[in-house]
């Protein structure tokens, strides 16, 4: 499988939303670790990142993105026949959030609504998750809501944000091609270690140690190995990307964005300098937004390109990876979609 | 394979320490303050970009002196 194509499928419209609150990767930083930070964020790139209030989940984020785009579209409620939340951060770890979402959005009880646990990779599974449903003639309208809430205020690099994406069946849309990826033998590269049924959370997990710094840091906190996640992104990723394009027929050329994850700069950077790409094209939104997970996709395309593909058509190369690890790309036209600005909530 | 001198001089603009600091071959890598993983993710992907080569984080622990890492390239 790896390489597949899904015909009949338009992507309608884009929506973002991310919480009020902003943190700055320098000013809220210690003046002990200053200039140690200023290194630090000269090479992952980003300066702000956005935090959710404690009593906000990333559901909440994405049920104001969606109501805001259903609005701008003219969708009916009853018109929705999918929903698919992709997301590491549910409101409970059972039930599936997308449920709870049905209920909250007022949309019909015969509609289809799941979770899929996805984090960085999630935008191009997903599209081709509820574009494969769409093209095969089962539903006609679908929403992806995807996003997590994974910003601490510790941790440099994750921001929060909540996203829908809406999606129709149209008779003669462009091709969506797909190139997706899994490679389990990496699932310890970034993990929440805890608190699943493998070790479930315990006493002693909520025992903190304190480093050489005096950092506190728990058995429970996420392990993320960095040179792994580094070698991975600028080995695969580009190499994906080759291979999506080739497959299509497309050449580099034909493709107006490059969108891609926003991991961090020094990631992101390499996959562009590999690829020969220029800065115009591969929009970048890590240095107000940061790292929003499975939402940086959406994120950047509100954020950036919001002018270019309300107004006219344009072809996009999507590209996520990361946690799984897992790794996704996707060639998709749009064309006069409803994108918003970034909403905050 | 490129001069050690051009190599030192890559390695400096990789690891983007804060305060200036000599480098020379048989500097150990322990002795440089700023030799972090921040450090090694910036020489991962200069071997990738400038001289077309992956290395992982083993390939790097095993290195003490500056020199062991310049002699990665020839492997």
């Amino acid at each position: 499988m790896g390489l597949s194509t899904l015909n009949n499928v338009r992507v309608a419209g884009i929506a973002s939303c991310v919480p009020k609150r902003v943190l700055s990767n320098i000013e809220d930083c210690p003046p002990s670790q200053r200039a140690e930070r200023e290194r630090l964020v000269r090479n992952i790139g980003i300066e702000h990142r956005r935090i959710c209030q404690e009593w906000q989940c990333f559901s909440d984020l994405a049920l104001v993105a969606t109501e805001r785009l259903l609005d701008e579209l003219k969708w009916g409620r009853h018109e929705i026949d999918a929903l698919v939340v992709i997301t590491q951060s549910p409101d409970y770890l059972i039930p599936s959030t997308a449920i709870i979402l049905q209920d909250r959005l007022g949309l019909e009880q015969t509609t289809i609504a799941y979770d899929v646990n996805l984090g960085c990779s999630a935008y191009p599974f997903g599209l081709h998750l509820l574009g494969s449903m769409i093209a095969s003639g089962a539903i006609k309208k679908a929403l992806m809501l995807v996003g997590d809430k994974c910003a601490t205020v510790r941790d440099p690099l994750f921001s929060d944000a909540g996203t829908a994406t809406a999606l129709e069946f149209a008779e003669g849309a462009p091709p969506m091609h797909f190139d997706l990826n899994s490679d389990g033998s990496g699932y310890k590269a970034i993990i929440l270690p805890v608190g699943g049924h493998r070790e479930p959370f315990a006493y002693h997990h909520g025992i903190p140690r304190r480093d050489e710094h005096g950092d506190l840091h728990w058995p429970a906190d996420l392990i993320l190995d960095g040179v792994a996640v580094l070698n991975f992104s600028i080995q695969r990723v580009p190499t994906a990307v080759e291979r999506t394009l080739a497959y299509a027929g497309v050449q580099m050329s034909d493709v107006d964005y490059f969108v891609f994850h926003q991991a961090n700069r020094m990631i992101n950077e390499t996959i562009r300098k590999k690829l020969r790409l220029p800065e115009q094209r591969v929009p970048s939104t890590l240095k107000e937004y940061g790292n929003t997970s499975g939402a940086s996709i959406p994120v950047t395309i509100s954020a950036k390109l919001r002018q270019p593909l309300q107004n006219g058509k344009r072809k996009l190369l999507l590209g996520g990876f990361g946690i799984g690890l897992s790794w996704g790309t996707c060639i998709v036209e749009i064309e006069r979609a409803c994108i918003q600005e970034v909403i905050e909530a | 394979m490129p001069t050690l001198d051009a190599f030192l001089e890559n390695f400096l603009v990789a690891v983007d320490f804060q305060e200036a600091v000599e480098v020379k071959a048989e500097t150990k890598l322990a002795d440089l303050p700023e030799w972090d993983s921040l450090a090694a993710l910036g020489v991962i992907v200069m071997f990738d970009i400038e001289y077309g080569k992956t290395i992982t984080g083993d390939d790097l622990s095993s290195c003490v002196t500056v020199e062991d890492i310049y002699k990665l390239l020839g492997l």
